[in-house]
Order: C-alpha cells, then structure tokens, then sequence
C-alpha cells in the first residue's frame, strides 16, 4: 500500500445523471451500477446503469434483483467494461456508509459511492474485506461492521 | 458431475461435484450428518463453499433464474452473484 487514498474517476455528466436520479427519486433510495475500468485502488467510471430498488422498505434500504443484476453485468461486459461498483442515495442520511450499509457489504475493493439528499453531496467508498488487506489507518476515515471489513475512503475525481 | 461456477467480477471455478465434502451416493436417501460423509447430493451451497462464499453474501442463478441455494445441484453452469444491497 502507498498510503494514498484510492480514487474514482466520475464523469461530470454521470455525476449529473446519478445525481437527478436521486432527487426524483426521493423519498425512495435509487440504486444502479457503476461500469468501466476497475482497479482496487484506480478505477474510473464509463457508464452508469440505472436499476430498480426493490428493496422492501426502499426509503431507508435498497437492492438490486440478482436477475436484473445479471442483465447489466450482461450488457456491461458486452461493452468492454468491468464492474466497477455501485451507486445509491441516502435521501435523509450523510453521504458516507450507514451501519445496515456495512453490514450488507459484499463486493471486495468495489466502489460504493453515495448520493445525500440533506445536503446535496456526493462520496465514495471501497469495501475492504477481511482477507483484502487493508489495514486501519489513523488519516483514513472509515466505516467498520460486525463483519470481517469495512469502508475505506476513496477520493472522487470529477472531469 | 463437473460444474462451472462462475462467480461475476471475479473468477470462474471448475467444480467436481463428487469430490464436494458431504457428497456421497452410496449413502443416498440417508439424512446428512456432522461429520459431512451422509449427504446423498451436493447441494447448490455446498458448491458455494468450495469457492469460499456463503449463502448469506450471494445469489446463485441457473439460465439466468435464482435458484434455492438447498437444492440439489441440477446444472453444469451456475452463475454466483454477490448481493447489492445496504441502507
């Protein structure tokens, strides 16, 4: 490790989109995934696609059918990208990982990034299994769980 | 019966299902026991432990459609995702 943050490259435009559909979707958390190059420690967004939340309490949880999460990952891969992470928007919460979020976390090294509501804000965040190495770090802001990992800042690059 | 798992955005794993701890067919019909010898079929989540995830973290899909991860292994292609979900 090199004791850098790792980064995201995001779009303007996606950010934008990410960002309208979080606003119309509101009260409900919208949810999608990130596609383009992943790195664990660089990745960089080209695509994002949009899915339903179908969670069964979509204002304060969110999840992605596995059969429309194989769609994408279907038309994603079609299109030269890999999985890059995912998306959703905390409508009444800060734009970091909640408790249930790090609890439900199961993509090691995949970006999680979030959209808050109140106020408008936009961050993003590794998932760091257990076995994936990373260890604590004082100049690192992180969110743990009860499970074996936990988030890991990463700075967004917008452009 | 040899099954490819493949485990989206990560790698994809040739499984023997005879090899699979708790697989045993001269022990068919018999209920499985703590000891993993007396399962009469593999199961999709025996599958899951031999690529090292838990049915609890994943979705297993055969011809694109969620399958019970306790049901006897019936295909010799399983797509494994894990879950996107948080709050």
């Amino acid at each position: 490790m090199t004791g850098s943050e790792p980064t995201l490259v995001l779009p303007s435009d996606l950010r934008e989109a990410i960002l309208e559909r979080a606003r119309t979707g509101d009260p409900r958390e919208v949810c999608g995934v990130l596609g383009g190059s992943f790195d664990p420690d660089s990745s960089r967004v080209r695509s994002q696609y949009p899915a339903d939340n179908v969670a069964d309490h979509p204002r304060t949880r969110y999840r992605i059918d596995p059969e429309e999460q194989l769609a994408i990952f279907e038309r994603l891969e079609d299109r030269g990208e890999e999985i890059v992470g995912f998306y959703h928007s905390h409508p009444r919460g800060p734009p970091r990982p909640s408790e249930t979020d790090a609890e439900a976390a199961t993509w090691p090294d995949r970006s999680y990034l979030i959209v808050s509501l109140s106020p408008l804000d936009i961050g993003s965040w590794r998932w760091r299994s257990g076995d994936s190495g990373t260890e604590d770090s004082s100049d690192r802001e992180s969110t743990g769980s009860r499970t074996a990992g936990k988030f890991e800042r990463e700075t967004l690059v917008l452009e | 019966m040899r099954v490819t798992v493949d485990v989206k955005g990560e790698a994809t794993h040739e499984i023997d299902t005879d090899e699979l701890p708790g697989d045993s067919t001269s022990a068919a019909g018999q209920s499985a026991s703590s000891d993993g010898t007396s399962n009469p079929e593999s199961t999709y989540a025996d599958l899951l432990t031999a690529v090292d995830l838990s049915p609890h973290e994943v979705s297993v899909l055969v011809d694109g459609r969620p399958v019970p991860e306790d049901q006897p292994v019936d295909a010799d292609h399983v797509t494994v995702l894990r879950l996107i979900k948080g709050g």
